[in-house]
């Protein structure tokens, strides 16, 4: 076992960028953990007599507000440290919520066939029509906005890709011997299921549950952005951006840092997805 | 289709370009108006384009508060108010355009069809227009009995009853006369849709095209009787365009590049920019606005008067404006703003006192505070430039006494629905003048208004309104002055809403342009503005 980990471990990190990626995400978890001791101030503590200071190293910057504050003098490192959290908790849910349920769904429409596979997978062709970012608009405007209700629509959005790859896998497996032998020596559909074909799909499903992070914080931010996210005073990413739109040419280090964490960590992940699938897949090894 | 628009747009686009040599004012503009009859709209974006097509019986001095005569030369009201007689002007010249050619000047009945329009629902045109006629319907019809002429150049207003504000009213560009031939001969030709949608008037300039989304293009009319009768509004370039820039930050560039010479409603962050930037000058003024707060007067813990005071004294409203104004408004206690007669002065805001005011909510009862929604606005409007910054504020300063304030809002067309709906127990409210008379805020206000949706706070004060409805019947000046001062009191006192500030407007201009008074009744003059080489 060790021997196949260092293996992995080994071609994973053949890939620099996904190094790379890595040690970000590990930053992120580290920040998002220790949020509450490494921010200077509370996120949603407003310094009054300190509208828009600009970051410490320019002119008027104060190190007590190390990025600058925002124009109702909210320390804004306070709030991207904060934000890191809420983002990683997003995508953490948003994978799991829809990993899990389209794992099942998918596995659900490989064993069951005929009316149930059709009926599930022409469900997800419907969802796969939309693009992705209306259908969730559309979802939270029914649900109304907030943070949980963003959530739910990213990874109701991301269900279908989920559904596929494991109904895909799932498939191609069940025609092995293995699966065969083991339904031969009565096994329950369950067990079938769960226990024998399952853990010969993850590999592509890691995969994509680790590129579906980076969407879901994408998603979550753009939604944010639009409003319909996170609601103020939250420092959610997207939210802070929207917030800060009209101080793009007067306070740009209100609008650049939260664009700049965004773009840092959907990077990293994607960077961590690719290295990671490039790793899995036998036929990429060279 | 889409190619010959193409080539069309492009071809535009360079004559824009060679006619900017020539005497041609372009003005950045905000957004599309949406209907270029500004009876059919409550739209400053449709009052600007009637501005510059077409006349009232009276107008608004530019940049000013005063009703001098517009297409009625005079006029003379009967002692009990209910009788008005406006004597029109002479050898007034209707405007032309590809379908249409004047036989005759502007007479009486003109000023009749006008009215009777939006008036008289057997009017072949009532339907034309939708049958909607928002600001005739809601300011002038409940006191409006008829419309007729006694003369080819007399009519009279009869009322139901006295309307101490019609002049002022009279002044607003929904109140445009619109030409009766022309309405006859578009109703011959089946297309009476043209009179709003390709409108003619005897104003400064006239309408040449108009594109959605993109620009409105006007051509001076020499012929028109302002050019003598009220040379303030007089066309002094060849050429007038409106092109519609929504983003505030492109109409600054814009400015900048000389690509327009008049860039309006600048973002408020971007004015200290404008104020440094070369050959860029600003026009400013405080403009009669008022945004307040409202509290729900008829609910739990809103009703009890302690609790609306101690809400306003948790707030920090000196760093609100700060943030929020960025610079551009100054905290407000009077109802009635400063730009506008009867503004009561002797109102200071409250002083910011988080321990006072959690006393007062101890001694209502709620030592422990509340937890209550609250509705903020979702655009940028110019009595309120920042709604949800303003909120957030707001949430961190009623913490610190108690008060959990979840903040809330929608889109603004649905914010606005159920605003009227009485759904919010806290919710931003606000507006600008149109007319420069106090009655538009204050009627909103009064008891009779709380189940018509205007009276967010659902606010019913016998005082207030005996003294409001007092000031709409009286017709002297100083009397109704009086009233509204102590009517402003009253407001002060209960608290039914939380004033923000008297905000001021700005507006970008190149150097060369001259002539430019800042006007925020209705809509915006451009007669009388010249551009120097």
């Amino acid at each position: 076992m060790t021997g196949r980990l260092a293996a992995f471990w080994r071609s994973f990190a053949e890939n620099r960028g996904a190094v790379l990626g890595l040690g970000v995400m590990g930053v992120l978890i580290v920040l998002a953990v220790l949020a509450d001791v490494l921010a200077l101030h509370s996120p949603i503590e407003q310094f009054r007599s300190n509208f828009l200071t600009p970051p410490a190293w320019q002119a008027g910057g104060d190190w007590a507000f190390p990025l600058g504050t925002d124009d109702v003098g909210r320390d804004i490192l306070s709030r991207l440290i904060h934000g890191a959290r809420l983002s990683l908790v997003i995508g953490f849910s948003v994978v799991a919520l829809s990993l899990a349920t389209g794992t099942v769904l998918g596995l659900t429409a490989a064993f069951a066939g005929g009316v149930v596979d059709v009926a599930i997978m022409r469900l997800m062709d419907i969802v796969l029509v939309f693009p992705s970012l209306l259908l969730a608009i559309v979802i939270v405007a029914i649900l109304g906005p907030g943070m949980f209700n963003a959530m739910l629509a990213v990874a109701i959005v991301t269900l279908p890709g989920y559904t596929r790859l494991s109904r895909a896998s799932a498939l191609s497996e069940l025609a092995r011997d293995y699966v065969t032998a083991t339904r031969a020596a009565g096994a329950s559909t369950r067990r079938l299921m769960f226990d024998t074909v399952l853990p010969n799909c993850l590999a592509p499903l890691i995969v994509q549950a680790s590129l579906g992070f980076s969407t879901a914080i994408l998603d979550a931010a753009a939604l944010g952005f639009l409003g319909l996210g996170a609601q103020p005073p939250t420092p959610e990413w997207g939210t802070m951006l929207a917030g800060a739109l009209q101080y793009y040419q007067r306070a740009w280090w209100v609008l650049a840092f939260p664009g700049f964490a965004i773009l840092a960590t959907v990077l990293a992940f994607n960077l961590f997805g690719d290295g990671l699938r490039d790793a899995l897949d036998p036929k990429l090894k060279r | 289709m889409s190619r010959r628009w193409i080539t069309a747009a492009t071809l535009l686009l360079s004559l824009a370009a060679t006619a900017a040599r020539a005497d041609t004012l372009v003005v950045c503009t905000e957004a599309s108006p949406d209907a270029l009859n500004a009876a059919l709209s409550t739209a400053n974006t449709s009052f600007d384009v009637t501005e510059q097509i077409a006349d009232r019986l009276v107008e608004m001095k530019v940049g000013g508060s005063e009703v001098v005569p517009g297409l009625a030369e005079s006029w003379t009201i009967s002692p009990d108010g209910l009788r008005y007689t406006f004597k029109l002007r002479h050898g007034v010249k209707w405007q032309s355009n590809a379908a249409f050619k004047p036989t005759r000047d502007f007479n009486a009945d003109d000023v009749v069809f006008s009215f009777n329009r939006m008036l008289d629902k057997e009017n072949p045109y009532y339907k034309v227009g939708g049958g909607n006629y928002p600001m005739f319907a809601a300011l002038v019809q409940p006191n409006l009995k008829s419309v007729t002429k006694t003369g080819a150049d007399t009519v009279v207003f009869e009322l139901k009853s006295p309307l101490a504000p019609l002049l002022s009213t009279l002044s607003v560009q929904p109140f445009s006369i619109s030409s009766a031939e022309y309405a006859d001969a578009m109703l011959k030709k089946g297309t009476p849709d043209q009179l709003d949608l390709n409108p003619v008037g005897t104003g400064p300039f006239q309408l040449v095209q108009y594109q959605k989304d993109s620009l409105i293009r006007f051509r001076a009319f020499k012929q028109s009787w302002v050019v003598k009768g009220m040379p303030e509004r007089a066309p002094r370039v060849d050429n007038l365009v409106f092109s519609i820039t929504r983003d505030p930050s492109v109409r600054f560039a814009r400015l900048q590049a000389n690509e327009c010479q008049v860039a309006r409603y600048p973002n408020p962050a971007d004015v200290p920019a404008m104020r440094k930037a070369k050959g860029v000058k600003l026009a400013e003024s405080t403009i009669a606005s008022v945004s307040y707060l409202a509290l729900r007067t008829d609910k739990k813990p809103f009703d009890d008067v302690r609790v609306r005071r101690a809400l306003a004294m948790a707030i920090d409203l000196k760093s609100l404006v700060d943030a929020v104004y960025q610079g551009t408004g100054t905290p407000a206690a009077a109802l009635v703003s400063p730009a506008l007669w009867s503004h009561n002065d002797s109102l200071k805001p409250r002083a910011y006192d988080p321990a006072g005011a959690k006393k007062l909510l101890a001694e209502a009862g709620y030592a422990d505070g509340f937890s209550t929604d609250l509705w903020y606005i979702p655009v940028a409007r110019a009595y309120m430039p920042n709604g949800q910054r303003a909120a957030e504020m707001i949430q961190a300063d009623w913490a610190k006494i108690g008060v959990k304030a979840k903040l809330v809002t929608f889109e603004w067309g649905e914010y606005l629905r159920r605003v009227r709906l009485g759904e919010p127990d806290v919710a931003m409210s606000g507006g600008t003048w149109d007319y420069p008379d106090p009655s538009q805020m204050m009627l909103g206000l009064t008891c009779e208004m709380v189940n018509a949706g205007r009276n967010v706070p659902h606010w019913c004060n016998k005082e207030f309104s005996a003294l409001v409805q007092k000031a709409n019947v009286v017709t002297d000046p100083k009397e109704r002055a009086k009233l509204y001062y102590d009517a402003q009191q009253v407001f002060y006192d209960q608290v039914p809403g939380i004033n923000f500030a008297d905000a001021r407007a700005y507006v970008g201009m190149r150097d060369t342009v001259q002539g430019f008074k800042l006007h925020f009744f209705g809509g915006q003059p451009f007669g009388g503005v010249s551009l120097t080489k």
